[in-house]
């Protein structure tokens, strides 16, 4: 099973969790908010595949580029 | 011609000449030879000869100085030729002539050739072909300049810029120049493929760097792979050293081909229109839907710009680095633009430090070869926090201000949301008309109401019952009062359009601003002192 890992491409605090583990989730669909400048930005999955793990919670700072989430094709 | 004779005329005693001009020519095809080829080819990558071929038109090659090379004398008849490792010539690319030459790697890994005169590089024949003639000048880029061997060979070791990049400083205010990394360049090379309008790199098989992995490892002791020390995911993505990542050489060549396609032959004359093929009148649904209500949530700006613009009429410069502004050449009704569009997926929009050079790099680009601008404007503002101010995010952002305020050329700011501050500002034609138009969505100010209401209104807002309550109603109230049609009013935004309408209504005012154009053509020099 290959690994896809989620990116945050900003850097904020996790502003909202949209699945859970388990989920199937599609290419480009959003795995969670970051709020960041005031804004909620989508961190998106690049290739579709089940949810492993979240790695943050609402409320969690996070860097730029940092992976918080696991999913296997 | 019909009256050609069937059979070639003799050569009236000249036979032992033109047999030498055919092996002389002969010997320059082999370049390095089949083993050097054959090596070549086994790592990916194509000989200049055939670079050539695959970028410019069928046939329309003329090379220049293939007789140039290091002879070798039996008897004092010449039995083989070394070429010099660098073949140019002129050509032309969609029928217009340009100047186009690269390294030959096959030779002694293209390294610099010293022979009376250079052919290629900094200061060779085709930067003063590229000057002269004034044609575009495409950079095949695949040496690593100098070698230490030089020092023994000559004498004497040469004193920087003897070869001086004085010559490919000038082509950037005159032709458009591209420069294509096609192998490992370091050195010369490598600055010459900066001082270029458009670089790109292609994936696996180039890297750059100013100087590679043994030097750095005798001077930092830092062992590092020429892939992680000049691949593009550094060069390009990380450090935008280069503009542009190319799938495969093939690849590259068509990206040059298009990014001539929107530029003139020289700066004394207008970039080529197009037949229009697009409807102006074409007004996209889609662009009614495509900003959410939520004023927090992004969306896709790429889609909206490739709405408006001609259809499949978009190359992107520098799409993976500085992502929080998207620039990219396209047409409206045939005529070239330059786009300028805040990217809300990337920290709201709000311009770092790489988003800053992106823009003033793009900017100057289009100024120079008389491309009118177009914002799509969706900007916070300058980003905030410890990392962007230690990044000289002020520095670097009032730089991007500066150099649009040097421009010259027609502007048209299109504020699809926020337009803020001094990158607000930055996005604007004040040295134009200033002709700004807005989405019912826009919203604009020195700084944004959130935020702005807690440090205005602290002492009231101390002194309510329920300070969150009270700071959500003034700033209810503030944004009521500054609705973009209340803005419309003043005619401090000059129209507020419905987003179906953004095409048509762009489309009549670049076209009306062509006139302006044909008469500040030329040379733009710039005076003062970048921030």
């Amino acid at each position: 099973m290959a690994k896809i890992v989620a990116k945050s491409e900003v850097m904020g605090l996790v502003a909202q969790i949209e699945s859970k583990v388990g989920d199937r989730i599609a290419a480009g669909d959003t795995v969670m908010f970051i709020e960041s400048m005031k804004m909620q930005i989508p961190v998106m999955v690049e290739d579709t595949g089940t949810l492993r793990e979240i790695l943050v919670k609402v409320g969690d700072a996070v860097s730029e580029g940092q992976v918080v989430a696991i999913l296997e094709e | 011609m019909n009256d050609q004779p069937k059979t070639p005329p003799k050569a009236e005693g000249w036979e032992a000449e033109l047999d030498e001009l055919e092996l002389r020519r002969a010997e320059a095809q082999k370049l390095g030879g089949a083993e050097a080829v054959a090596k070549h080819h086994a790592q990916g990558r194509l000989t200049i000869r055939e670079r050539i071929a695959g970028l410019v038109d069928p046939g329309s090659f003329q090379e220049v100085g293939g007789l140039t090379g290091q002879g070798r004398y039996e008897g004092g008849k010449l039995k083989s030729v070394t070429p010099a490792p660098y073949v140019m010539g002129v050509a032309a690319i969609d029928g217009r002539p340009v100047a186009v030459g690269g390294e030959d790697f096959t030779v002694r890994g293209g390294i610099s050739w010293s022979g009376d005169r250079k052919k290629g590089g900094q200061g060779g024949f085709i930067e003063d072909m590229a000057a002269s003639y004034r044609i575009p000048l495409v950079n095949l880029i695949d040496g690593s300049g100098g070698s230490v061997t030089s020092i023994s060979r000559r004498g004497h070791a040469v004193f920087p810029g003897v070869h001086g990049f004085e010559r490919s400083v000038e082509l950037l205010g005159k032709v458009p120049v591209v420069s294509a990394v096609l192998g490992t360049a370091a050195g010369g090379p490598a600055g010459r493929a900066i001082l270029s309008h458009l670089s790109i790199m292609v994936q696996s098989t180039s890297q750059v760097f100013a100087a590679g992995p043994p030097v750095v490892e005798r001077s930092l002791g830092q062992k590092i792979s020429k892939e992680d020390l000049g691949g593009p995911a550094l060069a390009v993505d990380l450090a935008g050293t280069i503009d542009n990542v190319a799938e495969s050489e093939d690849a590259c060549f068509a990206m040059i081909r298009r990014f001539l396609s929107y530029m003139p032959q020289n700066v004394w004359e207008l970039p080529p229109q197009t037949p229009a093929t697009d409807p102006v009148d074409r007004c996209e649904e889609e662009l009614l839907r495509i900003v959410p209500k939520d004023r927090r949530r992004p969306y896709d700006m790429r889609r909206l710009v490739e709405l408006i613009v001609d259809q499949d009429s978009m190359l992107e410069i520098q799409p993976t680095f500085g992502t929080a502004v998207i620039t990219v050449l396209a047409r409206m009704n045939g005529t070239v633009v330059g786009v300028i569009a805040n990217n809300p997926m990337i920290y709201g929009g709000a311009m770092d430090v790489k988003a800053a050079r992106k823009q003033a790099h793009f900017t100057e680009l289009c100024d120079c070869f008389h491309i009118p601008l177009v914002f799509f404007v969706d900007v916070p503002g300058f980003m905030v926090g410890k990392d962007a101010e230690a990044a000289a995010t002020l520095r670097e952002g009032m730089r991007a201000v500066y150099v649009g305020l040097q421009a010259s050329v027609p502007m048209f700011t299109v504020v699809v949301r926020k337009c803020y501050g001094m990158a607000g500002m930055g996005a604007t034609d004040k040295n134009g008309i200033d002709f700004k138009i807005a989405w019912p969505s826009a919203e604009w100010g020195s700084l944004p109401i959130e935020g702005g209401v807690a440090a205005a209104f602290r002492r009231e807002l101390a002194a309510a019952p329920d300070p969150k309550t009270r700071e959500r109603e003034i700033e209810a109230e503030l944004r009521a009062v500054a609705s973009p049609f209340r803005t419309a009013e003043a005619f401090g935004v000059e129209d507020i359009v419905d987003p179906r309408e953004t095409r048509p209504y762009l489309c009549h005012f670049i076209d009306a601003a062509q006139a302006s154009l044909k008469t500040n053509l030329g040379p733009k020099p710039k005076y003062g002192v970048r921030p």
